[in-house]
């Protein structure tokens, strides 16, 4: 078994990861700041714009390796296509036959206006209206992604409904997993501001964050029940294959996200609201964070094997 | 309990994304037929995938039995379906070589023979 080693899509897997990773980032940073962050800390003004500024800079980061890391997949992929060595890949006739006559490549346009509408909408987020764009664009930046994948190929009426599953799935999982960082720096921030409410704060927040979770997890089943019920002819070929097995390791990577997030929302979110005398509950807190940054290692654990699995040939070739 | 509920829908996560893997352009059929013998011969060759194709980085070619190419070298692509057309052919084995990309960037590449008269 060769899974890791990859081979000569070894890049090509390493950068499809780092731009999913950062897609999901930017669009889990914004759908935090509009549902969890800034209605969390409503009432605490100056920990609102500490974490508002905190977000900018997260969004700011993320659509940056976005946009740097989609430049050098679309000149992976387009070596990909051609059978070429990545070196012999930059010619601006296979670039812009890939930009110009594939969809991969009207995607990568597509997603590249959306992501220089959203710089725009971060750099002038202080009117209303460009923060619901900066929203809607960056939800937009990682869905299109869809378009791409397998979801983007399926023939015919089928294809809108695989379509609109893996929209939504693509959506669901930066919502959850994307959302995780700016959730680990807001509990990092309420932990060091000593406000007097923060257990309170952290409560809210955490409460607002599991029940994104809740929603993205339950988008995610059902986006995948769809999906296999499309394409569920293959599972016993697959079952079998090393592809199989890849797709094995990723559900079981996810399972124990969902193990630490039960754990999160049943055992560590509740000892936040309960303070015990003058005893404020920093061990919970604590755990929280520390819980969140390993979800976010699983996380990219995630987005390597998906990375991995696009760019692999399935194992119903051998059958 | 929540927390089994939550470990109940593993199955159903595992079927969805082995579901996915069934992606990627491969032949559905093909017309002449695969492996088929055709009385005369055909004036285009017209093959189905399971995938919808990228015009641009999708071809067929068709040789004779003598080895000599016989499509136009114009390939011809809608959705999942691509064809070319042939010149005026002799009798024996056609050897079909295609070579396509999917729209979710995969190649996959092919081949087989069909046979005309005798």
């Amino acid at each position: 078994m060769d899974w890791f080693a990859a081979g000569e899509n070894g890049p090509l897997i390493a950068i499809r990861a780092i731009h999913f990773a950062a897609s999901a980032m930017t669009t889990g940073t914004l759908v935090f700041g509009t549902v969890v962050g800034n209605p969390a800390l409503r009432s605490e003004p100056q920990l609102a714009l500490l974490q508002r500024a905190q977000m900018l800079r997260l969004a700011w980061i993320g659509v940056a390796i976005t946009v740097l890391s989609g430049v050098i997949w679309l000149w992976f992929q387009a070596a990909a296509i051609a059978g070429l060595p990545l070196g012999e890949a930059l010619t601006s006739s296979l670039l812009l036959t890939v930009l110009n006559e594939t969809q991969f490549g009207l995607v990568w346009e597509i997603r590249t206006v959306l992501a220089i509408i959203l710089a725009a909408c971060l750099a002038y987020g202080r009117f209303v209206p460009a923060k619901w764009l900066a929203l809607a664009t960056a939800i937009g930046l990682t869905a299109a992604i869809a378009w791409t994948g397998h979801a983007g190929s399926t023939a015919g009426e089928l294809g809108k409904l695989h379509l609109a599953a893996d929209v939504l799935h693509l959506a669901a999982a930066a919502a959850w997993i994307g959302g995780l960082v700016p959730l680990v720096l807001l509990l990092t921030a309420v932990r060091r501001a000593q406000a007097v409410a923060w257990p309170s704060l952290a409560w809210e927040a955490t409460r607002r964050f599991s029940m994104l979770g809740v929603i993205s997890v339950a988008t995610l089943l059902t986006t995948g029940i769809v999906n296999a019920w499309i394409l569920v002819g293959s599972f016993h070929a697959l079952a079998t294959s090393e592809y199989g097995r890849l797709l094995i390791l990723k559900l079981v990577v996810f399972a124990i996200m969902l193990a630490f997030a039960v754990v999160n929302r049943f055992w560590l979110t509740p000892r936040l609201a309960i303070s015990s005398g003058n005893e404020l509950p920093f061990a919970a807190l604590r755990g929280l964070t520390h819980n969140g940054v390993i979800e976010i290692a699983l996380g990219f654990a995630i987005f390597a094997i998906v990375g991995m699995l696009g760019t692999m040939h399935p194992a119903t070739h051998l059958f | 309990m929540r927390i089994s509920s939550v470990f109940g829908v593993i199955p159903l996560l595992l079927l969805l994304a082995v579901g996915e893997a069934s992606a990627h352009a491969m032949l559905d059929h093909a017309e002449p037929r695969v492996g088929n013998k055709v009385a005369t011969a055909p004036r285009e060759v017209t093959l189905w995938f399971t995938q919808k194709l990228e015009p641009a980085f999708s071809t067929i070619t068709v040789t004779d039995s003598t080895g000599k190419r016989v499509d136009t070298g114009k390939t011809r692509v809608s959705g999942s379906q691509m064809s070319i057309s042939l010149r005026p052919g002799g009798s024996g084995t056609y050897r079909v070589k295609w070579h396509v990309l999917s729209t979710d960037t995969h190649t996959t590449d092919g081949r087989f023979t069909f046979q005309v008269g005798q």
